[in-house]
């Protein structure tokens, strides 16, 4: 198997953007080509992490992402979730076939109907969209177990909050940028009971691009080539009510990611980790899944502080989700963050360590109907 | 070229209006099918990709989540890759880069559509962009006749012999349907009744038009490995190209199509291919209008650029012709739009294993599968063959 | 399996979206308020695209220089669509048409109108490729599209 490295990175400022999509997906992809010292036509193959009509109210949204990816006669393709686009880009490179791959992800939330609209449509038409299922009313049902099994509190929770937004106002790229306390978390509206408003994610415009590139090439790209080192993704049943919510398929994406990448202890080996967090809770329980922390133990990890910037393995030192939530470009967004920590390239939001190896992780889906995790390494 | 990689196993389901089973059903339908052919169950499959015409057709978001039992997929990595017509090449091309990598060994791939279900054209339209094509879209044979006579103008073919060789094209692809039992229109059609059918959008007629379908495929790869020791006649990956042109329409030349040009020229060299119709023993062409599959004969290189008409009305690509095209009856009988470009390339599969049954080409080694997508912007290409 | 229990329900899917425009496309509908079509030229390749972009699709360089383009042009090609389907903006029978804008390098999708379209072999004698054709403005402006209300025939 062919090596893998990021070799550079773009993202569009998490501000509102009032340019058209793809105004707003070109400015990322030349400026990403500038930093490389590339033309479009030098890039071997170009892949765009879109999602179709529901999040841009185009079909087949890779037609009109096509000239702002500037894939103008290039070899190409697109994937739907960006994690997946980032693989198959990796894929690429690995088969053989390509020295360079850019992958784009890209949405305007602004644009679009709130996420509670737009997930409600992974609904079937004739069992869970009638009953008034969408991503946040799951979410709050899988919140309410996790409560009750562990004994987690609504305020552990709501720390999630107050780190991940205070993270966020060092990141330049983030999206909500606004000290919240755990009593202004608490206090916030109770839209999806337990669930309350500043624990869900907003909606968030954002274009964000990776350049990928074999061994040689990198090198020659950057001195600071960041390595794909592991990969695993799973998925799981359909309807919430056939599975256990609390103990999803990320053990198993996981479980796959580490033995590619030849993990055993993850929260020794991993530095920092950028995860998927659409509700604050779900930051504690991916962490459990991750073996970050043992079963249960996701309200003990935000209360021992080892999860803050300047804790033993920061999660989310970007803001994470909760500040900005570019639906389907979220997963890059979770991977090009986690190679800027690899790179010392992360700014203000840099963590105070040696990071050598990071986790970035992307869900969507029911609950977390399907995982990704990609772990990178200097 | 990378590691070597295989198909092998395909399955189809019987395409048409399947308003008898639900839509996961009928994907499922289509994976029983790729498995039992290959002779392997699900315990065996690393990893599974889908795609999918727009959301929009069947109004249900993001359905890798929706199929999760019925494509196979429960506990496996997943991969959701569409490119709108042409997703069916697209979804094959990943399948393969999926195990080419080395990340898998056995990937099931599969595409599917459910156009029974929703408004075809409708859907289509929401492909332009809303503030400048999209009134005055029709659909897709509002730009496949915009293309067609455009391409006539250009190379003065002169409309009478456009409509005859359309004609004939439309009559073979129909007597070729009546051999494939998972075809969705299987009546015989004369050359006078293609002629006199109902206009669509002028010149295009009825039955120059493929029908909507609902029908899904699922094809197995695998590497070089597995396929030696699971499959006794595997159908070799030889080459394969992708490429798209601008978004608006209007700003490429579509008379000439460089995305398809350039796509096959890919594959083609990664092939070894020089001359297409000599060394082609069979092509499955994403056809969904008679007219078109003139142009992409051109494009593909089968033929010299406007005289696409004159090999069709010398029967160059009929069956028993110098380079059999669609014996399955093509994307104008069967169009179940996200499976389509699959179905292309399992029918090429079956081809070069001799596996085609009744609408087997003798003999058959080398193979060209191709499908089209967006506001005529995508192509995608893949040749396979007999031989590693 | 019967016939009748191939049920089938029955449902429409409805979302709003609120698309941004950008300055580029703004600017052109501002313009079109004013009747004049403008088009953007790429400094690398000397293209002028109708409609204007921000960036050339094929140098990936940005465009700045705006251009004022002919409101008469030549028909590269046409379709007489007179096929209803949901949602439909523009009544049938009515002719889309790629105009290639005196001025321009590229295709520009419109309507050809203003003669009697009820009657397509009529029709036919009448529009032809390379037939030039000129814009015809509404006279209420609102800043889309349809500010030009069609193109007809130059005779």
């Amino acid at each position: 198997m062919r090596r893998v490295a990021i070799t550079h990175v773009a993202q569009s400022s998490g501000v509102e953007s009032k340019e058209s999509l793809m105004d707003f997906t070109y400015a990322i992809n030349k400026e990403i080509l500038d930093k490389a010292g590339l033309k479009r036509e030098e890039v071997g193959c170009i892949i765009a992490g879109a999602a179709d009509i529901f999040h841009s109210g185009l079909s087949c949204a890779n037609a009109f992402d096509w000239d702002g990816i500037g894939a103008f006669l290039k070899e190409g393709s697109r994937a739907e979730e960006s994690a997946f686009s980032f693989i198959y880009g990796c894929m690429r490179i690995m088969s053989g076939h390509f020295d360079t791959v850019l992958v784009t992800a890209l949405v305007k939330g602004s644009e679009n109907p709130d996420n509670d609209a737009i997930t409600s449509f992974y609904g079937d038409p004739f069992y869970l969209r009638p009953v008034g299922l969408n991503e946040s009313a799951v979410a709050a049902m899988q919140m309410r177990q996790y409560l009750e099994r562990y004994g987690i509190t609504e305020e552990q929770c709501a720390k999630v909050v107050v780190k991940n937004r205070g993270n966020a106002l060092f990141n330049p790229y983030a999206h909500v940028k606004k000290r919240v306390s755990i009593k202004d978390v608490m206090d916030s509206e109770r839209i999806y009971d337990p669930l309350k408003t500043l624990e869900c994610s907003p909606k968030s415009d954002g274009v964000v691009a990776v350049l990928l590139a074999s061994e040689k090439r990198a090198r020659k790209l950057t001195g600071k080539p960041v390595w794909l080192t592991g990969y695993g993704s799973s998925m799981d049943h359909f309807i919430p009510g056939d599975r256990d919510l609390l103990n999803g398929q990320l053990k198993t994406a996981a479980a796959r990611a580490y033995k590619m990448a030849g993990i055993r202890d993850p929260q020794k080996k991993i530095d920092v980790a950028e995860i998927c967090e659409p509700y604050a809770f779900q930051e504690l329980l991916w962490c459990e899944h991750l073996g970050i922390c043992s079963e249960g133990q996701g309200g003990k990890l935000i209360d021992s502080g080892m999860t803050q910037m300047d804790g033993a393995l920061p999660v989310n030192p970007s803001g994470g989700v909760l500040a900005t939530n570019p639906y389907p470009a979220r997963g890059l967004y979770r991977i090009a963050e986690a190679a800027l920590q690899i790179k010392g390239q992360a700014g203000e939001h840099q963590v105070d360590k040696k990071v050598r190896t990071a986790l970035a992780h992307s869900t969507h889906g029911f609950g977390g109907q399907c995982h990704s995790v990609v772990i990178l390494s200097s | 070229m990378g590691k070597a990689v295989a198909i092998i196993g395909t399955g189809q389901t019987k395409h048409g209006r399947r308003s008898d089973v639900c839509y996961p059903d009928l994907v499922r339908e289509s994976v029983t099918t790729a498995l039992q052919d290959a002779g392997i169950t699900l315990k065996d499959i690393d990893g599974v990709v889908l795609g999918t015409m727009p959301s929009m057709m069947e109004g249900v978001s993001s359905t890798h989540f929706y199929f999760a039992e019925a494509m196979g997929a429960l506990n496996k990595p997943v991969m959701k890759v569409e490119t709108c017509g042409s997703t069916g090449q697209s979804i094959g091309h990943c399948g393969y880069y999926w195990v080419a990598s080395g990340m898998a060994d056995i990937v099931l791939v599969v595409g599917s559509e459910k156009m029974s279900e929703g408004d075809g054209q409708a859907t289509m339209t929401t492909v332009f962009d809303p503030f400048f094509q999209r009134t005055f879209a029709a659909g897709a044979p509002g730009v496949f006749t915009m293309q067609s006579m455009e391409w006539m103008y250009r190379f003065n073919i002169p409309e009478d012999k456009g409509r005859e060789a359309a004609a004939m094209i439309s009559v073979s692809n129909h007597d070729n349907a009546m051999d494939n039992p998972h075809a969705h229109i299987r009546v015989r059609v004369t050359m006078d009744e293609v002629k006199n059918a109902r206009i669509i959008t002028y010149p295009v007629r009825l039955l120059d038009v493929c029908p909507a379908s609902d029908g899904a495929c699922a094809v197995i790869f695998a590497s070089e490995e597995k396929a030696k020791k699971i499959c006794k006649k595997p159908a070799w990956i030889k080459g394969l190209g992708f490429r798209g042109e601008e978004f608006f329409y209007g700003e490429s030349d579509k008379a000439i199509w460089m995305s398809a040009t350039e796509a096959a020229k890919e594959a083609y060299k990664q092939a070894g291919i020089r001359n297409p119709l000599k060394e082609l023993d069979v092509a499955e062409i994403y056809n969904p209008f008679t007219y078109q599959e003139m142009i992409f004969y051109e494009c593909l290189g089968l033929c010299p650029r406007g005289e696409a008409p004159d090999y069709v009305l010398k029967g160059t690509f009929k069956k028993g012709g110098q380079l059999p095209c669609c014996p399955s009856g093509g994307t104008l009988c069967s169009n179940p739009i996200g499976a389509t470009g699959l179905i292309r390339l399992a029918e090429a599969a079956l081809q070069v294993t001799g596996k085609a049954g009744a609408r087997q080409v003798g003999g058959a080694k080398l193979a060209l599968s191709h499908a089209m997508g967006g506001v005529d912007q995508f192509n995608g290409v893949t040749i396979v063959g007999s031989k590693l | 399996m019967s016939k009748e229990e191939h049920r089938i329900v029955k449902g429409q899917v409805m979302v709003p979206y609120e698309l941004a425009l950008g300055r580029t496309w703004c600017h052109f509908f501002d313009c079109l308020k004013e009747e004049k079509i403008m088009g953007k030229k790429c400094r690398k390749c000397s293209r002028v695209l109708v409609p204007p972009r921000s960036f050339c699709p094929r140098c990936f360089e940005d465009m700045e220089e705006w251009v004022e383009v002919s409101q008469e042009g030549v028909v590269e090609t046409w379709v007489y669509v007179n096929m209803p389907f949901f949602a439909q903006e523009l009544k049938i029978p009515f002719i889309s048409a790629q105009i290639r804008l005196d001025g321009s390098d590229s295709g520009f999708i419109h309507q050809i109108a203003g003669i009697d379209l009820s009657d397509f072999d009529k029709v036919r004698e009448r529009v032809k490729l390379g037939d030039r054709v000129r814009a015809v403005w509404s006279t209420e402006k609102k800043g889309n599209i349809l500010d030009i209300a069609y193109f007809e025939p130059v005779k």
